[in-house]
């Protein structure tokens, strides 16, 4: 039966999108034994240590708890996300796709990650579609020209509650969310026109974008 | 050729190679070592890209300009000396032994050379020179000892043989001296082959054998002594054992003998043994009898449990086999009565002992057991009636047969009436005919029956509060199967006692073709005797003994029901009878249940086009006749009924609906078939839970006719107004009752139309109550319907304005809040459950998500791809690829490399030209110089000359 739709179709009348950058991801490829894995702090703390690196600092698992954060938002399900940029410890910067469905593990994430990193790109199942893929850097030159690029830090002066500052942006740029994805230090800040904390807290990277992610929600009623 | 000529250039290639596979540090390290100085851009390392921990970096650790030197002298090394040689004619070509080979010094080579000329010469001259020994060895240091090796292998080979051909028969004694001698060889092969090494003189390898073969000897008859002092020993403890209880107990009697037998044989042996006298006979004849016997033994430990159970399968196959023989017995009975009416008599107790086994008597009022016919396919009706089209004809002559025999019934619209299904029609017809009379002499017995039968019943009504205060015949019905149980004891009790008293059944009986003949049949037969008649008809008919019986039951069948029909339509009624009938006609269904179907609805399509005639003038009564109702509840039971749709109890719903929508109501006794009918509609539909408004309807308007005329007239709501006719007020108690007595439906059906008793507040408040009953069965039912509450609120305010009525009863009073509190709380509960109607709500619709491929384990380079072949193949593509483009990069290097040599031969060309050119332009200038200055005083001469 065909009933009357409440919502009038509003067909893509350009809707600003957001854009999440990711800075310092701790996804480092090494040869441990015979094969290559992504270092973690609990696998190969050992491996590290006689490497002479601080275990604490390989922590693969925030870059996937963000990404999942960010991918399974009601804001990247309506559409809004345009792309996440993570670029690592290394330097390696790579671009996933909104519509990337993140594996749920962390044992399965690490084997995309490892492929990615080794084969430079990553298709969907069953399509020649590049879901990620290494790019090359800086990340500047992909994002939106007129967007706004937001940095966030715990350690930044300007305490500012998030749903009063998406407000305050206007309504046509592109947002642009530059958050870390390390467990210790500060994002690099040269190409943010923007700097902000958005707690009084330190928070998890996941739990900062969560924040994010609502406040924009809230703003553009998507429930 | 060319390129043998290019091997001496060659050589050092493949080893450069093989240098820089084997890691280019390697040689960095040592040509480092020569040049490390001379130039500074060798020493440049390659820059890697990432640094990945843990892996070791072998390719890419690379000095680029060592590499580039290098390559450039390995060309200055291969290509150079090509291209300087192109154009020559003849190579200088080095063949001498070694020089290939430049592992070797000098002197090797020297070596080498010097054997080669031996071997030569020796190779020649030797054919036909006697060696003089030192020389063969010297030259040929392998090859005479070698053969001598062989053959001294070949003799031990040999003498092995030998030593186990002789030892063949008695392997099992001598094993332990086989396995010595197998520990001993190869560490003795060894030792020989050591010694070999040190270039053994004949002589000496000889003494080695004697001495080897005499060791064996003396082992072997050693062992021999051994294993004799062994067996003695066995042979002892072995009669000791024999005489003990021990082996006794483990053998059998016989077995023991023959052991006792074979010992007592043995000792005296034994004692020859002892003597000495003769045991080489012994030890032959010893091992057979008593390899026999402990083989035998060995078995008997085996066999003997085996025995046991063999025993008990034996026990348990004989009781199987026999059961067998007696079900075997016994199926012959049941299936094919005997003659003679002894064992009949018997095969017939047996049976009807049987019987409720395999349909028990709780079968009868549950529909759902009879279900294995009903699994309908839409089409099945028109199936068996083409069925039956097609068996019309083979029909033909039986039915004519029973058409013949049924003239003398008279059906008077015989005309229409097609052959094939004459039996069904007659019977349908039976409604005209009046046979009542040919069982009235049986009837003062059943009448004494079925006064018991009716206290039994009341006994139960008052057990059971609910049914009690229904109608007594739906009661009646209901209970028909515990009637039916108990009666069927009875049955049997009275088949016993009453078979030496009454007159005898014949045991055969024929099916009859009519009911004529089966009524001719049932003259002066007790109610059991008549269900005897007809499970003998059925026993002796039974349609497994052959096809034609088929027929005959299904005639028998139409009979039956006719029967069924013809004693429902009595008067009085025949109650225990028509109970008795039920099985056999429920059981005959089962065995021909298409046949059953077709009569059903044929009777079916006859009542309704009756119904619609009678309709037509509603004066003289269109409810339906008892015989109708009975039949109608004999399908019910028949036939299931939560089927959603049925061949027979769908127009059967159907029919009792019109039934209800259409009679006009006028008394108290349409009145009570109303109310008969609801509870029976109830009773089909209480499983499938099939709404029927008609049901309801008149329910409601009964309860409207218990209202008082003036209050009722208003303020109905339309719905309920359906029925054409304006009602009286036939339920309005006008008077206080007492106490409400159960109807029994039957009497009230006996009772003229305008019998008093209709017009009492008696009847009035007890068919009110069961109303009452019947709608709050189907409130229960309904209540999942979600037109619940606008389908029965207008009852419960009914119902409330009944109940407040002055004249109303107590109990009916309470009955009637009580329903109508049922009905008030089930209909705020499903309105409690509607939602309200919504705007359809759109989902939001998220983005298509997608799945990344990824490999567990990845490891880079592998292709992942499951196409094996394809895999091959872009591996192979990829590979030539590569190649193709190293070859090209090596070409170009190459040319480039050429073209510098070129070049530079060219620029050294020119510049020997020039060098010539000037050298020449200066001679020139100079004598020219010398001419004209008259240095050389030459010209002057010439010229003077
Ligand atoms: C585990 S934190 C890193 C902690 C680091 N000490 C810092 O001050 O950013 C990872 C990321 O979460 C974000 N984050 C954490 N707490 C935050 C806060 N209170 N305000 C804004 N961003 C925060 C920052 O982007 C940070 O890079």
């Amino acid at each position: 039966m065909e009933g009357i739709p409440i919502t009038l179709s509003d067909q893509n009348s350009k809707k600003p999108g957001v854009i999440f950058v990711l800075e310092k991801a701790s996804l480092e490829v090494a040869k441990v034994g015979k094969s290559y894995q992504i270092l973690n702090s609990d696998d190969h703390a050992n491996f590290l240590r006689r490497n002479n690196k601080n275990p604490a600092d390989y922590r693969p698992d925030i870059v996937h708890q963000a990404l999942l954060s960010i991918l399974d938002s009601p804001l990247t399900k309506a559409g809004r996300l345009r792309a996440v940029y993570v670029k690592t410890e290394k330097g390696v910067l790579f671009e996933v796709k909104p519509h990337v469905r993140v594996p749920r593990t962390y044992k399965r994430f690490a084997g995309v990650m490892l492929q990615l990193l080794q084969k430079l790109s990553i298709t969907a199942v069953g399509k020649r579609e590049k879901l990620l893929r290494v790019i090359k850097n800086p990340v500047t030159q992909y994002l939106p020209v007129n967007s706004r690029k937001i940095g966030f830090s715990f350690s930044s002066e300007k305490l500012i509650k998030i749903r009063n500052y998406v407000d305050t942006v206007n309504n046509e740029s592109d947002l642009v969310f530059v958050v870390g994805a390390m467990a210790h230090g500060k994002i690099n800040t040269d190409y943010t026109d923007d700097y902000i904390a958005i707690s009084g807290y330190p928070m998890s990277a996941a739990r900062c974008i969560a924040r994010i992610c609502e406040a924009l929600e809230d703003k553009w009623d998507l429930l | 050729m060319a390129k043998t000529d290019k091997t001496t250039n060659m050589k050092s290639k493949p080893n450069k190679k093989k240098k820089k596979n084997s890691g280019p540090k390697s040689v960095a390290m040592k040509n480092k070592a020569s040049k490390a100085d001379n130039n500074p851009f060798e020493t440049i390392w390659s820059r890697r890209k990432f640094d990945i921990l843990g892996k070791k970096r072998k390719g890419e650790e690379v000095r680029i300009g060592l590499s580039r030197s290098l390559a450039i002298q390995k060309r200055t090394n291969t290509l150079l000396k090509e291209y300087e040689q192109t154009g020559k004619s003849s190579v200088f070509l080095d063949k001498r032994i070694g020089e290939q080979n430049n592992t070797l010094g000098e002197f090797d080579k020297a070596i080498m050379r010097s054997q080669r000329q031996r071997q030569l010469k020796s190779s020649k001259k030797s054919k036909y020179n006697l060696s003089d020994g030192e020389d063969d060895e010297l030259g040929i240091p392998g090859l005479g000892s070698l053969s001598e090796r062989d053959d001294f292998e070949d003799d031990m080979l040999s003498d092995d043989d030998n030593y186990d051909d002789r030892e063949a028969d008695g392997r099992d004694k001598r094993s332990n001296v086989l396995k010595q001698l197998n520990a001993h060889n190869p560490a003795e092969r060894d030792l020989t082959e050591g010694e070999e090494n040190k270039h053994k003189s004949k002589k000496e390898v000889m003494e080695e054998v004697i001495l080897k073969s005499k060791y064996f000897k003396a082992q072997k008859a050693k062992d021999k002594e051994e294993n004799e002092q062994l067996m003695e020993e066995l042979d002892k403890t072995f009669s000791s054992l024999v005489q003990s209880e021990a082996l006794l107990s483990l053998t059998e009697p016989g077995k023991t003998n023959a052991l006792k037998a074979l010992v007592n044989k043995d000792i005296p042996n034994e004692h020859l043994i002892n003597d000495g006298k003769k045991p080489e006979t012994f030890k032959q004849e010893q091992p057979d009898s008593y390899d026999k016997l402990v083989k035998e033994m060995a078995l008997d430990m085996r066999a003997r449990p085996s025995d046991r159970t063999k025993t008990a399968e034996e026990i348990a196959q004989d009781e199987r086999e026999r059961l067998e023989r007696l079900e075997e017995e016994r199926q012959k009975r049941m299936q094919a009565p005997d003659d003679s009416s002894d064992e009949e008599n018997e095969g017939n107790e047996k049976l009807s002992t049987l019987r409720p086994k395999s349909i028990s008597g709780d079968d009868l009022g549950d529909s759902f057991t009879l279900d294995e016919e009903p699994k309908a396919k839409k089409g099945w009706v028109d199936e068996v009636l083409e069925r039956n089209d097609a068996s019309g004809s083979e029909d033909e002559d039986s039915s004519e047969n029973s058409d013949d025999a049924e003239v003398d019934e008279g059906s008077e619209e015989d005309d229409d009436a097609e052959e094939k299904t004459v039996s069904l029609q007659d019977w349908e017809q039976s409604d005209d005919d009046d046979l009542g009379t040919d069982l009235e002499e049986g009837e003062e017995e059943e009448k004494e029956l079925d006064e018991e039968n009716d206290d039994s019943t009341d006994d139960e009504e008052e057990m059971d509060p609910r049914g009690s205060k229904k109608l007594k015949d739906n009661v009646t019905v209901e209970n028909r199967k515990k009637d039916r149980k108990s009666l069927e004891a009875k049955n049997i009790k009275e088949n016993h006692a009453q078979r030496s008293v009454q007159r005898d059944i014949p045991f055969l009986i024929e099916a009859p073709k009519s009911l004529k003949e089966f009524c001719a049949l049932l003259e002066n037969c007790s109610n059991a005797d008549i269900i005897e008649v007809i499970y003998r008809i059925r026993v002796s008919n039974a349609i497994k003994l052959s096809a034609e019986n088929r027929k005959k039951i299904q005639v028998f069948y139409g009979v039956l029901l006719q029967y069924f029909a013809v004693s429902a339509n009595e008067k009085p009624l025949n109650l225990e009878l028509l109970n008795l009938l039920v099985k056999p006609l429920m059981e005959m269904s089962m065995e021909i249940p298409f046949f059953a179907a077709v009569c059903a609805r044929q009777r079916i399509e006859w009542t309704r086009t009756q119904f619609c005639k009678d309709i037509k003038n509603p004066e003289n009564g269109c409810w339906p006749s008892l015989k109708t109702l009975f039949l109608l509840r004999l399908w019910s039971m028949i036939f299931p009924c939560s089927d959603f749709r049925h061949v027979v109890m769908t127009p059967a719903i159907l029919l009792m609906c019109e039934y209800l929508m259409r009679c006009p109501i006028m008394s108290g006794r349409d009145i009570a078939i109303g109310s008969l009918l609801c509870s029976m509609v109830l009773n089909v539909t209480r499983h499938s839970k099939k709404f029927c408004p008609e049901v309801i309807m008149f329910l409601c308007t009964l309860l409207m006719a218990a209202k008082d005329k003036k209050s009722s007239s208003h303020e109905e709501s339309e719905f309920y107004h359906l029925r054409i006719q304006v009602l009286r007020p036939l339920l309005c108690i006008r008077d206080r009752v007492n106490d409400i007595r159960p109807l029994n439906f039957l009497t009230i059906m006996n009772m003229p139309e305008d019998s008093s008793f209709f017009s009492s507040d008696d009847f009035r408040s007890s068919v009110l109550v069961t109303l009452i009953e019947t709608l709050q069965a189907f409130v229960d039912m309904y209540e999942g319907l979600s037109s619940f509450p606008e389908i029965f609120l207008p009852i419960e305010t009914l119902l409330l304005e009944l109940a407040q009525k002055q004249n109303m009863p107590a109990a009916l009073q309470e009955k009637l809040k009580d329903v109508a509190q049922i009905i008030k709380k089930k209909a705020g509960d499903s309105l409690l459950l509607r939602r309200p109607l919504q705007m359809q709500k759109k989902k939001p619709v998220s983005i298509k998500l997608l799945n990344p491929k990824f490999e567990e384990n990845f490891v880079k380079g592998r292709d992942y791809d499951p196409d094996r072949e394809r895999v091959e193949l872009r591996k192979l593509k990829k590979q030539v690829k590569s190649e193709a483009k190293g070859a090209v990069r090596e070409l170009r290097k190459d040319n480039y490399f050429l073209s510098q040599v070129k070049e530079k031969e060219n620029a050294r060309l020119q510049e020997e030209r020039a060098e010539k050119y000037g050298k020449a332009r200066a001679f020139l200038q100079e004598q020219e110089h010398a001419f004209k200055s008259g240095q050389l005083g030459n010209g002057g001469r010439k010229r003077k000359r």
